[in-house]
Order: structure tokens, then sequence, then C-alpha cells
């Protein structure tokens, strides 16, 4: 870090503050402070509903996977247009049209207090599990690039979010969004012009694609069907509409932005702006992941990513060796990426792979290696994409993508804090607690929820070391509730017999089966989405529709 | 606390009806999947 980033990166972080504190001014009643008195145009939520989506993890994680894993990532965003469809089509009308502050509240509205309470817990839970995560990313970043403890970063990147969600409420959250998800477009522009920038001068951009490609990397369409396949085109579609469905249509974080609209209108194309954009924006960065894996080609990269993590093995004699055997094979694996980008040939090709194949069986057991000096598994994929901003780019462009890194953490948490606020303050407090209190308690105590939920997310990063790449397991956390979620509001509104008591037997049978689906088979996550919708409308269908006909 | 309910449902802008508007975004996901596969054959060695 120099110092044109650190003015860079410092200059964001203020500027994003104080803007979040002057937009928020005057956010004195609980409509103004929650939806922002319905005021927000179409282009401002549009970008904040990206913005909210789009998390630190979107930067580290999924630059990182690319590099690791190819391009096939991007499949998982391709029910994400359809569903918006769906919810501009049915959803955001009738959220709207019902006068509700929370989508819970639409579930009494359409079955009883139950329902709705059961709905906003699950949220609770689910999101409050989300937010710690959302916020250990960029702490990841820091303990990498400056040596600081993560734990101080958790502690400093949460008390700025706090500070202006808890004074502004959702007008400073969505202006901030706003902001940030500029810096981000700024961010992802840099890393990819900088990631071919990078290449070697008689590297030229198409053959940094093919070398990609004879590597596996630019996978970004999978024809074939396999359940137990993460990523293909039919988990994507098909349970990637269900998780965006869920996602986009029940969740308080995303329904609270379009809640904001001016009118129906507005929200509609909020979400059709999404449904456009944020497919292409996702493959731009899978694509800076295929092209660092490409510059990596011809710059010796660390044998480990992660240091820290590393450390206890490289102390050790086999590491040492490993490390001598690793620089081998890479200059082995230089040489034949240079021959193949030069004639393009089978052989050179075979040659290619072969270097590869070596390459990776070092790694791997550079792997083992830390594995068994830490005691515990070792996952680099969130440190690659850093690794190579701090290393290799010019000053001041490593300071704009580490502020996008931050906006993109910063959006994600402020969003969320100020929806789970919501919930807790609508859905708990003033349904279950005190109904008749005035405005300006309601907004008190949404303040007061706002910085609960940002010292429990505080305190739930700390422990987020323990877990894997964390794109997966926002992901994962995510599909084990989404569709139990999903099922209660297609009930809601498509089915106009089912009651709350099926709706809520639904809910539980639906997260038994997600659970024991996810201990009990290889099913990939994606489809647990499909499955506990299907069973929460079957079990509240069956049971609404055997009501009925004993009333009758 | 009780604010009006939204009712107004104004038409989409470029297009005629909403749901010519979310036809045409389905087709633009098409089209990307569509291409996104032709690039993967492009450059799959």
């Amino acid at each position: 870090m120099r110092t044109l980033d650190w003015l860079v990166l410092g200059g964001s972080l203020v500027f994003i503050v104080l803007y979040g504190l002057y937009k928020g001014r005057g956010s004195g009643t609980i409509s103004s402070y929650l939806l922002a008195n319905k005021s927000m145009p179409w282009w401002a939520m549009g970008l904040s509903i990206m913005a909210t989506q789009a998390s630190a993890i979107t930067f580290i994680g999924t630059t990182g996977q690319s590099y690791v894993d190819g391009m096939r990532f991007v499949q998982f965003y391709f029910g994400l247009p359809l569903a918006l469809i769906v919810v501009a089509a049915i959803a955001a009308p009738a959220f709207h049209r019902s006068g509700v502050y929370t989508a819970y509240e639409y579930l009494e509205k359409r079955f009883d207090a139950k329902t709705r309470t059961a709905a906003s817990l699950v949220f609770l839970v689910q999101r409050g599990l989300g937010v710690g995560l959302a916020l250990y990313a960029p702490a990841v970043v820091l303990s990498v690039i400056l040596g600081w403890g993560e734990r101080w970063t958790v502690v400093i990147m949460g008390a700025l979010v706090i500070l202006y969600t808890v004074a502004g409420g959702i007008q400073a959250v969505t202006w901030t969004d706003v902001q940030q998800m500029a810096i981000m477009f700024a961010g992802i522009a840099a890393a990819l012009a900088g990631a071919v920038w990078m290449l070697p001068r008689d590297i030229s951009f198409l053959d940094g694609l093919y070398l990609a490609g004879a590597s596996g990397k630019l996978n970004a369409v999978d024809l074939s069907f396999d359940w137990k396949n993460r990523y293909n085109l039919w988990s994507g579609l098909i349970g990637g509409l269900f998780l965006q469905l869920s996602y986009f249509g029940c969740d308080q974080s995303q329904v609270q932005r379009y809640l904001t609209a001016k009118s129906i209108a507005h929200s509609r194309i909020s979400l059709m702006f999404n449904a456009v954009l944020k497919v292409p924006m996702q493959f731009a960065i899978l694509l800076t992941g295929a092209m660092v894996f490409v510059f990596f080609l011809f710059e010796r990269p660390p044998l480990l990513f992660n240091r820290a993590e590393a450390a206890p093995a490289a102390a050790t004699a086999d590491y040492r060796e490993a490390d001598a055997r690793f620089s081998q094979a890479f200059e082995e694996r230089r040489a034949a990426a240079a021959a193949l980008a030069r004639s393009r040939g089978p052989a050179a090709l075979d040659t290619y792979r072969a270097a590869q194949k070596r390459l990776e069986a070092e790694r791997t057991a550079a792997v083992e290696l830390a594995r068994r000096a830490s005691g515990r598994d070792y996952n680099d994929t969130n440190y690659i994409f850093l690794t190579f901003v701090t290393r290799y780019l010019p000053a001041g462009v490593v300071g704009l993508i580490l502020a996008a890194i931050f906006a993109a953490a910063m959006s994600t948490i402020s969003a969320e804090l100020n929806s789970l606020a919501t919930s807790t303050v609508i859905d708990l407090y003033r349904r279950l607690l005190r109904r008749d209190a005035q405005d300006r308690h309601y907004v008190f105590v949404s303040r007061l929820a706002t910085a609960f939920w940002g010292v429990y997310a505080m305190s739930f990063a700390f422990f987020g070391h323990r877990l894997g790449s964390l794109i997966e397991a926002v992901n994962m956390v995510g599909s084990l509730f989404y569709g139990s979620m999903l099922g209660v509001f297609v009930l809601a509104f498509g089915f106009p017999r089912a009651d709350g008591n099926g709706a809520c037997l639904g809910l539980v049978a639906g997260l038994a089966a997600v659970w024991w689906t996810s201990r009990n088979t290889g099913i990939s996550f994606l489809w647990y989405n499909v499955i506990g919708c299907l069973v929460v409308v079957a079990v509240g269908a069956l049971l609404g529709g055997r009501r009925a006909a004993t009333s009758r | 606390m009780n604010r009006p309910p939204a009712t107004d449902d104004e038409p989409p802008p470029l297009f005629r009806s909403w749901p010519r508007l979310y036809a045409a975004v389905a087709a633009w996901l098409f089209l990307l999947i569509l291409l996104f596969h032709l690039f993967t054959v492009t450059f799959r060695a």
C-alpha cells in the first residue's frame, strides 16, 4: 500500500460515511427511517439492489473461484433474470398494494400472526448468519495486506457501517449504495484491465483467453445434467431460479429496497435493471479471475496464497523442498505456456497440460503439508485475487480496488442491518410487545435494533476464519433456509385455499427435508431451494385443501 | 404509522406493456447463455 492507495481508500471511506450521514438527515418518522417515505427513483433502487447483492465476497471469492475452478460459477446467476421477472410481475405489486413494511407482514394479512412470526424468525436467523460473513470478508483483505488483526478490521468496518445506518436509516443506506456501486463498477473495470495489462508483452488478450481455455478456466456453460454437479446450466436455471426467487421475493434485505419506490412501476424497472446487468457483471468478475490465472502462468505465484495459514508448515524442511519443486514445475509450465501460445498445436497442448498437472500436484502436496502442520482445513481461494492486486497493480489502482471491496462490503452490511432491524421492530416488537407507541418511539427502537444487529454481526465475524470459501458458505447457509421460505410465499400468492396452519407445518417440513437432504445425500446445494419450496407447497396445499373440504 | 397503499400501475418505458418488457429481458438472458456457450466452445482447447 502506497500513499496514493491510502488516499484513494481513505478518501472513499470518509466520503461514503459523510455522504450517508448527510443523505440520512430528517429520517425522524418510521416511514422515512424504514421506507424513505416511498420516494426513491428506480435508478437509485436498482443500484441499491445490485450493491446489496454484490458483497465483498463477490470480489474476493468469485475471482479466486474462477482462478481455481474456472468460470462455471456464472451459471449460478442464470436463474436471476427469470426470478426478477416473476418478482416484478407478482410479488412487488402485491407488497406495494398491501402497504406493508416487511414481506412477513404480508403473510399475516394473507395467513395469520404465527406464520408471520415464524417467517420473520427464519429470516433473522439466516440473515444474521449472512451479515456476519459479509463483515468478515474485508477483514480477510486487511489481514493479508496490512497485517492488521482480523478482529480490529471487523470492529472498524462494523463501526463505520453502524454509524451511518443507525443515523440515517434506509435513505442513508440507499444513497450510499449508489455511490458504492459506482466505486464497484470502477473497481471491476480496473481489475480486469489490470489483469490484461499485466500480461507479458508477447501475450495478447486473445492469447490469454486461449491459454485460459486450454486450462479449463473458460467453462462458462456446461450443458450436462448431474444432480451432484454444483454448477451447470440446469442447476443454474432451475435451482438458481428458486434461490433468487427466494432472495428477491422473500428476503427483507431485498424486498425493503423495492418497497421504497415512488410507484409499482419504479419498483419493477429497478428489478429489470438488475435482470439485465447482473449476469454480464458476474461474467466480467469471473473473467478477471481467469485472467489472473493467465498472469500467474508467467509470474511465479506463491506456493500457497494464504501466508498466515501456511506459516506453521513453511518452517519445515518438507515445505522448503516442496517450494523448490514447485519453482521447477512453474518454470516448466511457463515455458510450456509460452510455447502453446505461439504454436497452439496439439503437441504443445499436451506438454502444457502435463506441466500444469505437475504444478497442481506440487501445490496439492503443499496444501496437505499446511493441513497437517496447522491441524485444520486449508483453503486459500479468497487470497488469490488480493495477492495479485497488492503485489502487482500500480499505485492508485490498488487503492481503488480495495475501495471497491470495502464499498461492496459496506453496502451489503448496511442493507442487511437495516432489514434485520426493520423485521425485528415491525414483525416482533411492534406486533408482539408494544402495538400503540408513538412514531418517534419506533424510530428510536429501530436505531437501537440496528446497533444491536451490528454488534451481533461483529461477534459472529470473529469466527469467520473457521469457514472455507466464503462465497459458497454464504450461499450454502442461504440455501438451507431459502427454499422453505419461498414455499410459504408461493402458498400465499398461488394457493387461495392454503391457510396459516398449513403454511407453518409446511415450513417446518420444508426445513426438515432440506436439512435431511444436506446430511444424507450428495445432492448439490442449489437443489435444496427446489426441494424446500416443493415440500412446503405440497404440505401447505394438502392441509389447506383438506381443511377446506372438511369445513364444507 | 399507516401509509396509503400504492395503487398506481404505469406502463413501462420503451415497451407497450409489462409482459413485453419481461419477454425482452428473458430473451436477453437466453442471448447471453448462447454467447457464453459459444465463448466456452470457442476457447475449449
